[in-house]
């Protein structure tokens, strides 16, 4: 990112490459359908070109990153609120029930179904942190740079959001 | 151990932050306290649920929006910095424009009484040129190497846009009609070259690729191009080619004409 501050605009390609995934899976599991999660994610590095002054070079890019991310993720659900365009949210793709497939996927997949609604159903600031600290690549000193508290800070508040989301989860699969 | 404590704790063994003493203090607490022992499984249930979460591969449609979106901002970026490097000469220059206009008016009269050459007046544009050229070789080098198709397919393209290139890119599109898994990129490639045909080094290099396609498209496209250059010395690797037992019937076709035709 340093090369990209200093004039090295195609540089940008090459970041572009290695992080593409993870943004576009953030902007996802925060609940935006695959077209608005593109969108966000081009919107986020036309911000790294528009504001590459910025960056200091001091702590993780990542972090930068992912601040970067959450402003973009904010600032186009401010907008469809003002225009009131409704938007839709990440469906979860319904397989053919007559495919043969072995259980174990099945139970996969209705899990992962239930923890998409169970996210859904967290608070939007929770439902961040987890998608945030769920990124492997991501330390807690990261997460605590992007949200603004302390390393001791954000790991309770992940813990405690993790409990809630479990008691949601929980709470979908007997009702 | 306090609630907060345990929270912290608990987070970081599940993440794998603590360190080995840590998470031996930790382990044994866990022992001692069953309570504390089925929050932490049932919190680790969660977060082993929580690594399940997936998302589909982004669309190629993404790639192409944001390549071009970097390719305008390149440009844009070139013609903000001459912008400015003109608008910083007349900002120096601005307190003394009378001096500068007799300078600049003298400098005219000698220079056009001592006939100066007229080389040097576009030496600047012509740097300038360079310069972005340079940038634009660089990012089709770049792309070149991506693992994705579709961007080599964009770097094909970029090298389009070049009025010469050097020596470098020709060998790097050279090196993808070669070696590029993907016929659609060679076949870009092959385009491509078309372009600096007169360059010897193209000439040499589309000759040599002859005998390494293997696709029938390739070989089609190949001998087309090579009976439009009346290339003879193409004609050798083609007689290679048609050894093959494997070519195909309309290709083995073909490549006769071609040959015929240059002869």
């Amino acid at each position: 990112m340093l090369k990209v501050k200093n004039g090295d605009l195609d540089k940008l390609g090459l970041l572009y490459e290695r992080h593409k995934k993870k943004l576009f899976g953030f902007f996802y599991n925060l609940g935006n359908n695959p077209s608005i999660s593109e969108d966000l994610v081009q919107n986020v590095f036309m911000r790294m070109l528009q504001y590459r002054n910025s960056y200091s070079g001091e702590g993780a890019f990542g972090a930068w990153m992912f601040k970067m991310a959450r402003n973009a993720n904010y600032d186009f659900h401010k907008k469809t609120l003002q225009t009131g365009v409704l938007r839709s949210t990440s469906e979860i793709q319904i397989k053919d029930p007559m495919e043969d497939r072995l259980n174990e996927e099945i139970e996969r997949e209705d899990n992962n179904a239930l923890l998409q609604k169970a996210l859904e159903k967290l608070p939007k600031g929770k439902r961040e942190l987890l998608v945030l600290a769920k990124y492997k690549g991501l330390k807690f000193s990261e997460l605590a740079q992007i949200i603004g508290c302390s390393e001791g800070a954000a790991k309770v508040r992940v813990h405690r959001a993790l409990k809630e989301l479990r008691i949601i989860f929980l709470e979908l699969e007997i009702g | 151990m306090d609630k907060e404590l345990f929270e912290i704790k608990a987070m970081e063994h599940l993440t794998g932050a603590a360190s080995a003493a840590d998470t031996a203090l930790f382990e044994s607490f866990l022992d001692k306290n069953p309570e504390y022992k089925e929050k932490f499984s049932e919190l680790k249930r969660s977060w082993t649920l929580l690594g399940q979460l997936d998302a589909p591969e982004p669309s190629a449609q993404m790639d192409d929006s944001f390549f071009t979106m970097l390719s305008n901002a390149l440009q844009k970026n070139k013609k903000e910095e001459s912008k400015n490097m003109f608008a910083g000469l007349f900002g120096w220059f601005k307190p003394q424009f009378a001096f500068g206009a007799l300078f600049l008016m003298v400098g005219l009269g000698v220079g056009y009484f001592l006939a100066s050459n007229e080389e040097k007046s576009s030496n600047q544009v012509v740097a300038r040129d360079k310069e972005t050229e340079a940038v634009r070789q660089k990012l089709i080098l770049t792309l070149l190497e991506q693992p994705s198709a579709n961007q080599r397919l964009q770097g094909v393209g970029e090298a389009n846009k070049i009025v010469a290139v050097d020596e470098i890119v020709i060998k790097a599109l050279l090196k993808t009609l070669n070696n590029d898994t993907n016929v659609n990129v060679r076949l870009a490639a092959v385009e491509s070259l078309t372009n600096y045909v007169e360059n010897p080094l193209v000439r040499q290099g589309l000759v040599q690729a002859i005998q390494n396609q293997e696709s029938p498209i390739m070989q089609i496209t190949l001998a087309n191009l090579m009976v439009a250059l009346q290339e003879k010395a193409s004609i050798e690797p083609f007689k290679q080619l048609l050894k093959n037992q494997e070519l195909d019937t309309t290709v083995k076709k073909k490549i006769k004409n071609s040959i015929e035709s240059i002869i």
